[in-house]
C-alpha cells in the first residue's frame, strides 16, 4: 500500500520550496448552503493537497451530497468561496464545472454500451468537418491517458463487452483526458467485487501521477484507508476535521468522528441459540451453487460470507423460491414449495440485494410499502381494511425509527438506510420465522447500521432464525453466531464465532488461497 | 400494540393529496374547463339531453377503458379490445343466425340467443387468455402481442363475415339486450351496466387487495414478486376481465345494431388507450384512475362533439383529438415535476 502524502497543508512536510505552501488543488471557504428550514452545509472550510486523493466521509445526510453539488455546479451555494488551483471558481452549471476542470464520477455509468472504447472516451466532444466525424488530438490523447491507467483495455472493444469495473476505468480516463484536474468519484467500488476494487485502486494511483487529485466519497471505512492520503470528515453539515489519514489512529476514530460517539461492535455470544434446526437445506445445486449444504437453528443468526460472485445472493433467492435449485429444502420439517409467495406463506422473508430495484415500490408511499407481504392479515373477503392497514404502517415506522413525517410519504424520497428500514419493515410486518438479509447494510449510513444490527438482534433474541448474506466481515463477525465462508459456489468452511476467530484464515478461505493447498 | 395512539395519528394523519388525487382533480378541472368553454363558444351546446349525451353515447369505450385502464396500471398494454368487439358482435350473430337462409351469408347455426352469447363471450376470453398466454408465459412484451391479437381476432371476424356483415335470419330476441330501455327513461342497458361496471371498478381499485396488487406490479414487478405477488395469476385475471368486457360490449353493439359488422368497433382500442392516458394512467404502469379515465373520456367527448357543433367537418376531429392529448399529457408532466421540485 502507498504510503499517505503530504496531504494536508500546513503539514511540515508540505511546505513549498520557498517557505510557501503549495496551491492547494481545491479549497472551499466558508461554504454554506440553506434550504428553507434547513442549514445542509454549514460554513464549511478546508483544503485538499495537489495530486492527492483526499476522502470525504460523513453519514448520510452530513451534507456530502449537497457539498458535491456546489463543486459539481449542480447547486449554487447560499454563501461561501471556491478556489481551483488557485483561481476563483463559481460553476453555475455542470459544464461550467468540466470547463473549471472539475469531473465526477456518478454511481450511475455513463458510457454508452453500442459504441467502443474510444468513442466514448471523447463522448460529447467530438469533432466534426461538414458534418463528418474528424480525428483530433483528443482522441489521440484519451487513447494515451487510457493506456496509462489501465493498459489492459483495447481501445477498439465496444463498451458492452466490458465489466462494470471496466466501464468505470473508461469513464475515469474520459475525465482525466478531458483535462480535468479534480475528479470525484462518488462510491465507486459499490457495483465492484473485491479484485476488480483493486484494479479500480491501482487505476486511481497511477492518476494521482498524471497530476489529477482525486475526491473519493465512500461508506467503506477500510477503502478510505488503504487508498487515501487525506480525509475530510462532515457531521450534520459541520466540517469536523481535515486530517492527513497517517494521523488516523484506526477506523474507530474515524467512526467516532463521524458520528460523535464510539459504537465498534463486538460480537456478543446470545443466550437465545437452540440447537432445534429450522430450516435443513441438501445439497443446493444450480448455475451458481455447487452441492450447498446447511441447516439454521431457531433463534440463530448465521452469516454467509463471501466475495462477490461466490453465491450469497443465489443461496438466499433459493431458499426464497426465487430461483430454480435442485436438492432438497426443508423448512420447520416440511419440503418448501418453490415460490415467493409460498415462501413468505410458510414463514421465510428477504430483504433483497438491491432495495431500489428489487425491495422497494419506489413510487408508492410508505403504506403499501409496509404491508405488501402480509396484505391478508389486512383485509376480509378481499377487501382492505385501510384503518388497520395505517396504524400497521405507522406502528412499523415509528419502530424502527424512520425519519418521516408521515406514512403517505413516498419511498424514493427517503435516504437510502431509511428506504432499508422500509424493506426491514416490509419483512418484519409478514412475520417471518426466518427472515433472509442480503447485504443489509451497503450504502446505509453507520448510525442506521447499529440501528439494523439491534432489530436483527432483537428478533432472534424472540426466537426467530436470521440469515445475513454479506460481503462485509466486519458485519459478519459483529453480528452472526455462526459463519458458513462461501468460495465459487461452494459452501468451503462452517466455524462458530467467537473472541478467538482466526480472521486471517477466514479470508484465506474466502479468497481461494486455500483451495489448492493440501491438507 | 406498542405504539401509542398519538404517534399512529400524527403518521397517518397526513393533509397533503396524494399525488394521484392531484392528478385527478388536474384532469376533472380540464374536463369542466373545456365544458365551460365549449358551451360559451358552440350554439346550442349547453343543454341538458347534450350533456347526457356525452356520457352515454360513449358508454362503449368508457367501459373498454376500464379493463384497459387497469392493464396500463399493472404496465400493460391491451390493444385488442377493438378487434375482440367485433369477434364478438360477429361470432353471436353467427351462432343465432338460423341455419336455413338463403346464401352463406345469412346461414349461421341457429342456436337459442342465450347460448350464442355465451359462446361469443367464449371466444372473446379465448383472445384474452391467448394474450395472457404471451405475455405471462412467453414474456413477449404486451404491446406486441395485443397488436397481434387485435388483427387476428378482427381477422377472424372479416374471415366470418367475408369482410363486411351478418344481419338477416336472426331471431327476434337478438335485439332485445342493445334496445332495452330502463325506468321508463330514454337510458338504455348498456348505459346502466357501464355504470354499474364503473362503481364496480372503483370500488376494486380502491378498496380491494386486488386493486392494490394492480399497482404494485406495475410500480415494480420484480419487487412484487418478491414479495409475494403472483404476477402471473394476476395478469391472467386482468386480461381476461379486459377481455370479457370488450366481449360484452360487442354483443350489445351487434344486438343494438341487430348485426354483426367486422368493422365495429375500429380504432375503438386506440380511444380507450386515448381516454386512459388523458385521465393520467401513467404508460409506464403503477399510476392513474378508474375515475381519472372517466375525466379523460369526458374532455375527449367534448372536443370532438364540440368541433360537430362548430360545424366543422368530421375530417378534423383526429386533429384536435391530437392537440387534446399533447396538451394534457403535457400539462400533466409538467405539473407532477413542479410538484416534487
Amino acid at each position: 500500500m502507498a504510503k499517505p502524502r503530504d496531504a494536508v497543508s500546513g503539514s511540515t512536510k508540505g511546505i513549498g520550496v520557498n517557505g510557501h505552501p503549495p496551491t492547494p488543488a481545491l479549497s472551499v471557504e466558508g461554504l454554506t448552503k440553506d434550504y428553507p428550514g434547513v442549514r445542509a452545509v454549514d460554513n464549511v472550510s478546508f483544503s485538499i493537497a495537489r495530486n492527492t486523493v483526499h476522502c470525504l466521509v460523513g453519514e448520510n445526510g452530513a451534507g456530502k451530497s449537497t457539498l458535491v453539488k456546489m463543486l459539481t455546479g449542480a447547486l449554487r451555494p447560499t454563501s461561501g468561496t471556491m478556489t481551483v488551483r488557485g483561481a476563483a471558481y463559481a460553476p453555475g452549471s455542470p459544464h461550467d464545472a468540466r470547463q473549471g476542470g472539475i469531473a465526477t464520477l456518478f454511481q450511475e455509468l455513463h458510457v454508452v454500451d453500442q459504441l467502443t472504447v474510444q468513442e466514448n472516451l471523447t463522448l460529447g466532444m467530438e469533432r466534426s468537418r461538414f458534418g463528418f466525424l474528424v480525428k483530433s488530438d483528443l482522441d489521440r490523447r484519451a487513447v494515451q491517458t487510457l493506456a496509462a491507467i489501465e493498459p489492459s483495455i483495447d481501445p477498439t472493444m465496444r463498451v458492452s463487452a466490458l465489466s462494470v469495473a471496466q466501464k468505470q476505468i473508461v469513464e475515469i480516463a474520459r475525465a482525466a483526458s478531458s483535462g480535468a484536474s479534480v475528479i470525484i468519484m462518488d462510491e465507486p467500488t459499490a457495483a465492484l467485487s473485491e479484485r476488480e476494487v483493486e484494479r479500480l485502486f491501482a487505476v486511481i494511483r497511477r492518476l494521482r501521477e498524471t497530476d489529477v487529485t482525486v475526491i473519493y466519497i465512500s461508506h467503506k471505512l477500510d477503502e478510505i484507508f488503504a487508498l487515501g492520503d487525506a480525509v475530510t470528515v462532515l457531521r450534520d453539515g459541520r466540517h469536523i476535521a481535515t486530517k492527513s489519514l497517517s494521523d488516523v489512529a484506526g477506523q474507530p476514530e474515524l467512526i467516532e468522528m463521524m458520528i460523535g460517539r464510539s459504537v465498534f461492535q463486538t460480537y456478543v455470544p446470545r443466550p437465545s441459540v437452540t440447537d432445534e434446526a429450522v430450516l435443513t437445506a441438501q445439497g443446493l445445486t444450480n448455475h451458481r451453487l455447487k452441492s450447498v449444504s446447511f441447516h439454521i437453528n431457531r433463534g440463530e443468526i448465521v452469516g454467509f460470507y463471501g466475495l462477490v460472485g461466490s453465491g450469497k445472493t443465489e443461496i438466499a433467492r433459493a431458499l426464497f423460491g426465487a430461483d430454480t435449485v435442485s436438492g432438497s429444502i426443508r423448512f420447520k420439517g416440511k419440503p418448501v414449495e418453490r415460490s415467493p409467495k409460498a415462501a413468505i406463506r410458510s414463514g421465510i422473508a428477504l430483504v433483497p440485494e438491491e432495495r431500489r430495484t428489487q425491495g422497494l415500490f419506489t413510487s408508492l408511499t410508505l403504506r403499501p410499502n409496509i404491508s405488501v407481504m402480509n396484505t391478508r392479515r389486512l383485509s376480509t373477503h378481499g377487501m382492505l381494511r385501510s384503518a388497520d392497514e395505517r396504524a400497521v404502517a405507522a406502528e412499523y415506522v415509528h419502530k424502527l425509527r424512520i425519519a418521516t413525517n408521515s406514512i403517505e410519504k413516498y419511498a424514493e424520497k427517503l435516504s437510502g438506510g431509511n428506504q432499508q428500514k422500509v424493506v426491514i419493515a416490509k419483512c418484519l410486518f409478514a412475520d417471518a420465522d426466518l427472515l433472509l438479509l442480503d447485504e443489509p447494510t451497503r450504502g446505509v449510513d453507520v448510525g442506521a447500521k447499529t440501528e439494523i444490527y439491534d432489530i436483527i438482534r432483537e428478533l432472534a433474541d424472540k426466537g426467530r432464525s436470521v440469515a445475513v448474506f454479506s460481503s462485509e466481515l466486519e458485519e459478519v463477525l459483529g453480528l452472526c453466531d455462526r459463519i458458513f465462508l462461501l468460495f465459487a459456489g461452494t459452501l468451503e468452511a462452517e466455524i462458530v464465532n467467537g473472541p478467538d476467530v482466526d480472521v486471517s484464515h477466514i479470508l484465506h478461505v474466502v479468497t481461494g488461497s486455500g483451495r489448492s493447498v493440501a491438507p | 400494540m406498542t405504539t401509542s395512539r398519538k404517534t399512529v395519528e400524527t403518521l397517518s394523519n397526513d393533509r397533503r393529496m396524494s399525488d394521484e388525487t392531484f392528478i385527478t382533480l388536474l384532469v376533472a378541472s380540464a374536463a369542466v374547463g373545456v365544458f365551460v368553454l365549449a358551451s360559451a363558444v358552440v350554439p346550442n351546446f349547453f343543454q341538458p339531453l347534450n350533456m347526457l349525451n356525452l356520457v352515454t353515447n360513449n358508454w362503449a369505450v368508457i367501459s373498454l377503458g376500464i379493463g384497459v385502464t387497469f392493464l396500463l396500471v399493472s404496465g400493460n398494454f391491451d390493444l385488442s379490445v377493438g378487434g375482440n368487439v367485433a369477434l364478438a358482435g360477429v361470432l353471436a350473430v353467427w351462432l343465432a343466425q338460423s341455419a336455413d337462409g338463403a346464401h352463406a351469408l345469412s346461414t349461421g347455426f341457429g342456436l337459442p340467443t342465450t347460448l350464442a352469447i355465451l359462446l361469443a363471450l367464449c371466444g372473446a376470453l379465448a383472445i384474452g387468455g391467448l394474450n395472457a398466454f404471451f405475455v405471462v408465459r412467453l414474456r413477449v412484451p404486451s404491446i406486441i402481442v395485443t397488436l397481434g391479437t387485435m388483427m387476428l381476432a378482427r381477422g377472424i371476424a372479416r374471415v366470418i363475415t367475408q369482410g363486411s356483415q351478418r344481419n338477416t335470419n336472426l331471431p327476434d330476441d337478438f335485439g332485445v339486450l342493445g334496445n332495452l330501455t330502463l325506468f321508463d327513461t330514454a337510458v338504455k342497458l348498456p348505459v346502466v351496466l357501464m355504470a354499474a361496471l364503473l362503481v364496480v371498478a372503483i370500488v376494486v381499485e380502491k378498496k380491494t387487495v386486488f386493486g392494490r396488487l394492480t399497482y404494485l406490479i406495475g410500480a415494480n414487478p420484480v419487487a412484487a414478486r418478491l414479495s409475494g405477488v403472483d404476477k402471473a395469476r394476476h395478469v391472467t385475471y386482468l386480461y381476461l376481465f379486459s377481455a370479457a368486457i370488450a366481449g360484452a360490449v360487442g354483443i350489445l353493439l351487434a344486438s343494438e345494431f341487430k348485426s354483426g359488422f367486422s368493422n365495429r368497433g375500429m380504432l375503438m382500442e386506440f380511444d380507450a388507450l386515448v381516454i386512459s392516458l388523458l385521465g393520467g394512467v401513467a404508460i409506464a404502469g403503477g399510476f392513474g384512475s378508474v375515475v381519472g379515465m372517466v375525466f379523460g373520456a369526458l374532455i375527449l367527448a367534448v372536443v370532438t362533439s364540440a368541433a360537430t357543433g362548430l360545424v366543422l367537418s368530421p375530417d378534423w376531429q383526429f386533429i384536435l383529438k391530437a392537440v387534446a392529448v399533447f396538451c394534457a399529457v403535457t400539462t400533466q408532466t409538467w405539473a407532477l415535476a413542479r410538484r416534487h421540485r
